[in-house]
């Protein structure tokens, strides 16, 4: 007999909103957390970098305040007051889930757990374990950070993303390795707090899933900003003295060595696939994620996975949506339609922010689609002026048949807000003809995404 | 007097016409194949209370459940015309639903329509539906109360029925929003012609098209859709907290007992009032809770819609259908066996004893077609496929869904299909066919440990299998004392149509198939 009727494992993004939904939809429902609700995107992830992002911003004004007529002198930075934001931010949101457990009627259950047997939890919360039978299991386990085969986080020179988000003394010297999201936005913190940042990445290019032009413009202004940029860059060593880090890099010229106060290692993660009992059940994987279909349902029956263990994009949104699909189906929802890959928006907080969906300019074509494409440079952007924020530009690809708008890149300020215009017209189909026709406000920002549409027409009026 | 357009159609309908108003009928639902008639269980709206589209309407009982019946339009409730204890045909009438700005004389008019309306059934032609009639002329004298039918009534030269007719509009082009739109209008997207982009129907095309038949856009006429208090109460005596809070909680002081000083209405009887309706009293208020008198050590519950039915089915079962029982116990080992070789080979599987049990009456239903029947207490109807019913327990009390033609299933498709409908049962997303009928019933409450016990029969159904737990017990086999995996059946049937030998002969091939499993494929 089952306990439950649904029950998820892990509280993060996919997981917590899997039990909301599924007790609005009346299951009995429970949710397994090992360690805080909210999981890493809450507690270690995306909330927390942006409360520091915040802080990074406002050091970027202060630094730039005579420009506005502002003499306000050299400020100073009280690390532990920024990093105690930031915690307090993910404190206050967790509890706000808990909060949303309570409210929902949702058995929460602390510890770790493992598949028995199909239907089958047991549940570890340290002193005990007991077994809970559930008639559809979901797991939401989540990911953590990859480590490379020879350096490994100590937390104490050699940082991880929780290291990096909680330190006590701002590096002077620091070394980023990998230019993902996470790399791109650490780089951008400490650079902006005032460490000398060096950037390395393996491929040919930073950020290197979106779009070429993006990568380029990014590389500029980071170049700019003072930030040592390396591509086509791996770390052979690293050796580890009482006072500073010895990185011994590689490129195209040779080895060259460099010291560094601190390192963080930002090189993509792999799913939580460990310890959940899955060879118990043969449940299949695949590279280190979950296999499923498009509904979420693995190969064993009654079993689910959602969000970052099941697999990329490694977005919250893209595990909340995925739950709410996963859990109507279960619950034989009609029109449930699998969500869209190419139609989940990425957002990367450095400065310039970076912000995308749908296929690159480069994807588009190797698909052998007939392109069309719109540019707006922000310096053509009035508003952009304004804030004295003109560098970047708003990209969108259409097909040059149907007019559908297959992709769109952006880079420069608060493009992370804007983003969602070309996610509702990407989603309602809509065509080049209808945004050309859509009124953008002036004087806003936004104004460049009307005005990139318009160029792929070769109508821009402020080009 | 605004005029106004006339619907008819099984459900509730709305067509919009010419500048008029809409009066949409609640009419008797047909759900499933054997529905014939509904009993009104309870409204749960008044006259005059305001109508959200998907609002709850109703309560219809019907010989199987008590549903409720939600609006498909919205507008004010103008009329009740069947009250809570009747029973109604199919079709028929029950309320109208209309804008505020549609006279009480269009609404008198309509209902009188319908009560000569002897076609008031599920047989109604789709043409009629698919043919809204209207009066043209704003000021048209009333249509005489003895007209036969509406027909009768003018029908403007273009309507938008004429614009409802048509093939299949699905691979019309068309934007999203007027597809949508084109649905809500009735519309026939083959009718119109598009000038969007590549010729698509727009929202624009839609609204013109409907203009020019002499149709109203939506969302133009009812502008007056205020709440109107059910009964005015502004004469009751009440203190001026009770009447402010009366408005807040929207309580009718009517419906208060008037318990203060002078007989007056005070804070307390309009609370207990707006406990009775459930509305919550806003805690802002402090001292409002109210606490039981400490002397009450019982609490009396209300009888859910679906408590009532289970009671009266089931005394009516036990009354009216003489229930016998058969009794036998079956060795499990081999099937123990076989489901751990099945679960063990198939990822997709988890086949639990149950799924065997009901796999297996599926098979001995059809080797013993006179057990596969329904009796209503005239005839017996045999049926070709074995549709069990399998018993799930959910909060409100049970429900029976169906395994159709189990028969021809598979043995791991029908337990993932028996998993998903007891998902769906629980959580009250099973449709009114996956529940209604049957053939014969299974009810397990082996998981509980019980050993063994009988059930009453579910009508028109003629049998049902009672299912214990399965557990080692002490045999005799050839002489020698052994142990054995041992599980209890009673089969309850009603003797007016199966006699003692029909049942026992059903037990016994259900024992045969269950004892060596193998037999069930052949």
């Amino acid at each position: 007999m089952s306990n439950f009727d649904l029950m998820v494992v892990g509280g993060g993004p996919g997981g917590y909103v899997a039990a909301i939904r599924a007790a609005q939809l009346g299951f009995k429902t429970a949710l397994v957390e090992k360690s805080d609700l909210g999981g890493v995107c809450l507690n270690w992830g995306c909330i927390p970098t942006k409360a520091l992002l915040r802080g990074a911003d406002m050091a970027q004004s202060l630094k730039h305040a005579a420009h506005f007529g502002f003499d306000i002198g050299t400020p100073t930075l009280d690390l532990a007051k920024l990093v105690g934001h930031s915690r307090n931010t993910a404190k206050r949101l967790s509890q706000g889930i808990e909060f949303l457990m309570k409210k929902h009627n949702i058995t929460v259950l602390a510890g770790e757990a493992r598949l028995v047997d199909t239907f089958t939890l047991e549940i570890n919360n340290g002193t005990e374990c007991s077994r809970y039978k559930a008639d559809h299991i979901i797991l939401a386990t989540g990911a953590h950070a990859r480590d490379l085969p020879d350096i490994h986080v100590d937390g104490d020179k050699i940082w991880g993303a929780r290291e990096a988000m909680t330190p006590t003394k701002l590096p002077q010297r620091l070394l980023v390795i990998g230019a993902g999201a996470i790399g791109v936005e650490f780089a951008s913190l400490y650079n902006d707090l005032g460490s000398q940042v060096t950037l390395i990445e393996a491929a040919s290019r930073i950020v290197p899933v979106e779009d070429q032009e993006v990568s380029t413009q990014l590389e500029k202004s980071f170049r700019q900003r003072g930030i040592a940029v390396h591509t086509a860059t791996t770390v052979q060593a690293i050796q580890l003295s009482d006072d500073e880090v010895t990185a011994t890099l590689t490129d195209h010229s040779g080895n060259h060595t460099q010291a560094f106060d601190r390192v963080i290692v930002a090189v993509g993660i792999s799913g939580n696939i460990e310890q959940l009992g899955l060879e118990t059940l043969g449940v299949h994987t695949q590279r280190g994620f979950i296999s499923t279909d498009e509904f979420s349902k693995t190969n064993v029956v009654g079993l689910y996975a959602i969000g970052d263990v099941s697999g990329p994009p490694w977005l919250a949104h893209k595990a909340s949506h995925e739950a709410v699909i996963c859990v109507e189906k279960i619950a034989g929802l009609g029109a449930v339609k699998p969500l869209q890959k190419n139609r989940v928006p990425g957002c990367t907080y450095c400065r310039p922010q970076i912000a995308s969906v749908g296929l690159t300019e480069k994807a588009a074509r190797d698909n052998g689609l007939d392109v069309r494409i719109g540019r707006f440079n922000l310096s053509g952007n009035g508003k952009a002026l304004a804030i004295d924020e003109a560098s970047g530009f708003v990209k969108t690809v259409f097909d040059a048949h149907s007019g559908e708008l297959l992709g769109a890149h952006m880079i420069g300020a608060e493009v992370t807000e804007q983003i969602q215009g070309f996610c509702i017209a990407q989603q309602l189909e809509a065509t080049e003809q209808e945004l050309a026709h859509t009124i953008f406000p002036h004087p806003t920002l936004s104004e460049s995404m009307h005005e990139s549409v318009l160029d792929s027409l070769n109508i821009a009026i402020h080009h | 007097m605004c005029p106004a357009l006339i619907v008819l159609s099984t459900l509730s309908e709305t067509y919009w016409g010419l500048n008029m108003s809409v009066i949409t009928a609640i009419n008797m639902p047909k759900w499933g194949m054997e529905m014939s008639e509904g009993v009104i269980s309870v409204w749960h709206l008044n006259i005059g209370d305001p109508v959200i589209e998907g609002a709850d309407l109703l309560d219809v009982e019907t010989s199987k459940i008590i549903n409720t019946i939600t609006a498909s339009h919205a507008g004010n409730l103008r009329a009740i015309t069947a009250n809570p204890g009747d029973t109604l045909n199919v079709g028929a009438l029950l309320g109208v639903i209309a804008s505020n700005d549609v006279s009480e004389e269009d609404i008198q008019v309509f209902i009188a329509s319908r009560s000569n309306d002897t076609s008031n059934h599920a047989t109604e032609s789709a043409a009629q539906e698919l043919a809204p009639v209207a009066r043209q002329d704003a000021e048209a004298k009333p249509l005489a109360p003895s007209s036969p039918t509406l027909t009768a009534a003018s029908t403007p030269t273009t309507s938008l029925g004429s614009l409802a007719l048509g093939e299949d509009d699905s691979s019309v082009g068309a934007t999203v929003v007027a597809r949508r739109l084109a649905k809500d209008y009735g519309v026939n997207l083959n009718n119109l012609n598009g000038t969007g982009r590549h010729n698509r129907v727009t929202k624009a095309d839609l609204e013109q098209a409907v203009l020019a038949a002499g149709g109203q856009l939506i969302g133009q006429s009812d502008s007056a859709e205020r709440p109107r208090p059910a009964a005015d109460d502004s004469q009751v005596k009440a203190t001026a907290v009770a009447r402010r809070l009366a408005k807040d909680l929207k309580v009718n002081l009517l419906d208060c007992r008037a318990s203060g000083d002078r007989g007056r209405v005070c804070k307390a009887d309009v609370e207990a009032q707006a406990a009775r309706q459930q509305t919550p009293v806003p805690s802002t208020t402090g001292q409002s809770h109210i606490e039981p008198p400490a002397e009450l050590q019982t609490e009396i519950i209300a009888m859910s819609g679906m408590r009532k039915t289970i009671a009266r089915r089931l005394q009516e079962s036990k009354q009216t259908a003489p229930h016998f029982r058969v009794n036998t116990d079956v060795c499990i080992d081999n099937l123990l066996a076989t489901r751990k070789l099945i679960n063990a080979s198939n990822r997709q599987a988890k086949v639990s004893v149950n799924d065997f049990i009901v796999k297996a009456c599926a098979s001995a239903l059809q080797k013993i077609p006179s057990m596969n029947i329904q009796f209503d207490g005239e005839n017996i109807t045999r049926f070709q496929h074995a549709d069990i019913s399998v018993a799930v327990a959910i909060d409100e009390g049970l429900i029976t869904p169906i395994v159709k033609a189990s028969e021809t299933k598979g043995l791991v498709a029908l337990s993932n299909e028996i998993r998903d409908l007891a998902t769906r049962a629980k959580i009250g997303r099973l449709s009114a066919e996956e529940f209604q009928g049957g053939t014969f019933c299974v009810s397990n409450l082996g998981m509980f440990g019980v050993k063994s016990f009988d059930a009453i029969i579910n009508p028109p159904q003629a049998a049902i299998l009672a299912v214990g737990t399965g557990e080692p017990c002490a045999v005799v086999r050839n002489g020698e004392l052994t142990v054995a995996t041992m599980m209890s059946l009673s089969l309850s049937s009603d003797h007016r149509v199966i006699d003692g030998a029909l049942a026992a002969e059903f037990m016994s091939c259900l024992k045969g198939l269950l004892e060596q499993p193998a037999t069930i494929l052949g």
